[in-house]
């Protein structure tokens, strides 16, 4: 009840819709590998460049590392995505989705001279799309809105009404 | 009246925790069709845009090791210079001053994982060769330092102050050619009376004549000749190849090609590292002279030899030859009834005998309906790649593949793309980030595809596949990809083009006589 007060209702409405649309971003790109017949994230990794390509190489060629990597891809993205769009659980879901949202990033770092090569929608210069977001989900982080206007609310309401 | 404010409080309460409830909901019953659309979309996958069964080029596995400790070849090296270094570093052999350069660049721990990434030919370098003592002398550093097996080279290694001794040599059951194009088809002819095995730089030969009669030599011989266009191993080749078989292009009526350098090193007038300590003492200029007209010593027509017709064959020898071979690669052109070429000596006229630095020249095949052009210019950088136009769609092809749809297109009509945007492309990322080429000339080298290949899962050197189909193919006596037929294509082809320039006629090719007329 405390940060709900220490927020104006357009603070609250503008969190709380930030964190539905990346909710939503996650769990869309989470069900679409879902239901992607045999989806792997091999050929990605096998793409990437940059200081830390190797890394995400041997990830390519080792088949349990890919396996590892393919269930927290897809089940990471899903699980973000339903955390932020209810609301629940969302600051360690929060901090997966950063965490994830780093890998994606390291894997094509948009530095100059280096790249994914050609057809890349857009043009980018050390900030893209996958930073920006993260940076969103940092905001998110510290200015929770799921213990106002998510399921969180409840499990906090009741931890604090014990106390 | 307390009871019921709580009531509301609460009810409020727990409508404000669910307020991302509907979103979801919505979210929960459309998606699974969005869903659906989009991974039918995706499923959509290229081989059904292009209506082809399968892409075999890129399915396509390294060969097997044909080398043992009990089948070792001993490759001598004729012409040291940078494409004779080159070729030995494709071998895993560097200069210690390289391997310091990477050290200091922070390169090496990269650096050193590729190059161990190549698999052992079980080749020992025991010859070299060179006009010049200082490359020879850097060639015996190089070749006593084998990085990918960590030791000193072969025992047998030994320095030749001719070519002709190192062909005899008992220690010697191959040789690379990398000297200048005037001695190629000399040297190589040679190589094949003696027995031996023979990787040839390209053009295979400087003339006509010559390219007929290495080819005439090779098949009486039964060596194994490969000339070294590593675009042969390049994977976008092999597949605009398999695509142009399977019908995507349609019926083929134009190709296009083009080469341009703005530089003066790209131009061939150079000043290398070790160029200025070049004297009629540590030169054997008549060795290098061969068989062209006596000329005193000239330490510019030494060096800058690529300019000068008695030795180079000019801009179509060194770049359109490249060009066209890929060309052949896609579509096995051949060699065209009829060529008209002009051009001129606007910008860098070094001398008597220098080559053009404008150049453009039409190819006539009437039998497979189509023309060729080249354009070739060293007073512009633009790089374009070479173009092949089809009636059903037209490919832009060099380490990559764009296809556009033709507007017209009937087999691709259903294709939802734009014709002014790609429909289908071909771009593997091949950059080992391991080599230090970054001039102008070097990476469009790169992008013309004559640097590393993507095969089997693994980025590799085209180059050194190259030397691997030579070497397999010495061990099971078959016939490497681009042998002595192929060669004579490319060699005829660009003469053809260099004599219309000369004497400002068409000239025509009687492929039964396998003669040339001029006018």
């Amino acid at each position: 009840m405390k940060i709900e007060k220490q927020y104006t209702t357009g603070q609250i409405i503008s969190l709380t819709t930030l964190r539905i649309l990346i909710g939503w971003h996650f769990l869309y790109e989470g069900l679409v590998k879902f239901y992607t017949p045999s989806w792997s994230a091999k050929s990605y990794l096998s793409g990437a460049v940059g200081p830390f390509e190797s890394f995400f190489h041997n990830m390519a060629q080792s088949a349990w590392q890919l396996k590892i990597a393919d269930l927290l891809n897809m089940w990471g993205l899903i699980l973000i995505g339903l955390s932020l769009f209810c609301g629940f659980l969302s600051k360690p879901f929060k901090i997966f989705g950063i965490l994830l949202l780093l890998m994606y990033y390291l894997a094509y770092p948009p530095f100059f001279g280096i790249g994914p090569g050609m057809h890349v929608e857009g043009s980018y210069w050390i900030v893209n799309k996958n930073l920006i977001e993260m940076a969103a989900l940092l905001v998110l982080l510290f200015f929770p809105s799921s213990d106002v206007t998510g399921i969180d609310r409840f499990f906090n309401n009741n931890r604090k009404s014990k106390l | 009246m307390k009871k019921t404010q709580n009531n509301q409080i609460f009810r409020r309460d727990f409508l404000k925790g669910l307020t991302a409830l509907p979103f979801l909901g919505y979210f929960g019953f459309a998606f699974k069709d969005n869903i659906e659309r989009e991974i039918q979309a995706k499923k959509k996958d290229s081989r059904e845009t292009l209506g082809i069964d399968n892409f075999d080029a890129t399915s396509e596995k390294l060969t097997r090791p044909t080398g043992n400790e009990s089948n070792r070849i001993r490759i001598g090296l004729i012409g040291h210079g940078w494409r004779g270094e080159a070729l030995l570093n494709s071998f895993g052999y560097f200069h210690p001053e390289y391997i310091e350069q990477m050290k200091k660049d922070n390169l090496y721990d990269q650096w050193l994982p590729y190059q161990k990434r190549h698999e052992d030919l079980f080749v020992d370098i025991t010859g070299i060769c060179d006009t010049f003592d200082i490359h020879a002398k850097r060639g015996m550093e190089v070749a006593q330092t084998d990085v990918r097996h960590e030791n000193s080279g072969s025992k047998l290694l030994q320095y030749y102050t001719s070519y002709r001794e190192l062909i005899e040599s008992k220690n010697v059951d191959a040789i690379i050619v990398a000297t200048p194009d005037h001695t190629h088809a000399q040297i190589a002819m040679e190589a094949a009376r003696a027995g031996k095995h023979i990787y040839l730089e390209k053009p295979m030969a400087h003339n006509i004549e010559e390219a007929i009669e290495l080819r005439n030599a090779i098949r009486e011989t039964g060596v194994v000749l490969q000339v070294g266009h590593e675009n042969r191993q390049q994977m976008s080749f092999k597949l605009g190849r398999e695509l142009y078989q399977k019908g995507v292009l349609g019926t083929v009526s134009m190709v296009q090609t083009y080469t341009n350098r703005n530089t003066l090193f790209g131009a061939w007038i150079r000043e290398r590292k070790f160029d200025h300590l070049g004297t009629p003492e540590n030169i054997n200029w008549k060795e290098f002279l061969g068989k062209a007209p006596w000329v005193d010593f000239d330490a510019k027509r030494y060096f800058n030899w690529h300019r000068y017709n008695d030795y180079g064959t000019g801009i179509t020898g060194n770049d359109f030859s490249h060009t066209y071979d890929c060309i052949n690669q896609v579509l096995d052109l051949g060699i065209p009834e009829s060529v008209v070429a002009l051009g001129g000596q606007y910008y860098y006229n070094v001398g008597k005998d220098d080559m053009p630095d404008v150049f453009n020249a039409i190819f006539n095949y009437p039998e497979r309906g189509l023309t060729m052009t080249y354009d070739g210019t060293l007073k512009s950088g633009i790089y374009r790649q070479s173009r092949i136009l089809g009636s059903e769609a037209t490919m832009d092809i060099d380490r990559s593949i764009m296809l556009y749809k033709d507007p017209y297109s009937e087999r691709f009509k259903d294709a939802a793309t734009d014709p002014d945007d790609p429909f289908y492309y071909y771009a593997p990322n091949t950059n080992a980030n391991v080599d230090g080429m970054t001039s102008a000339t070097s990476k469009s080298y790169l992008k013309s595809g004559y640097g590393p290949t993507f095969i089997d899962g693994k980025v590799i050197d085209a180059t050194f596949l190259h030397l691997k189909e030579w070497i397999d193919t010495i061990r099971t006596q078959g016939k490497a990809s681009c042998n002595e037929d192929r060669g004579l294509e490319e060699t005829i082809t660009f003469c053809m083009a260099n004599l219309s320039y000369a004497l400002k006629k068409p000239i025509c090719w009687n492929k039964v006589n396998e003669t040339i007329t001029i006018g």
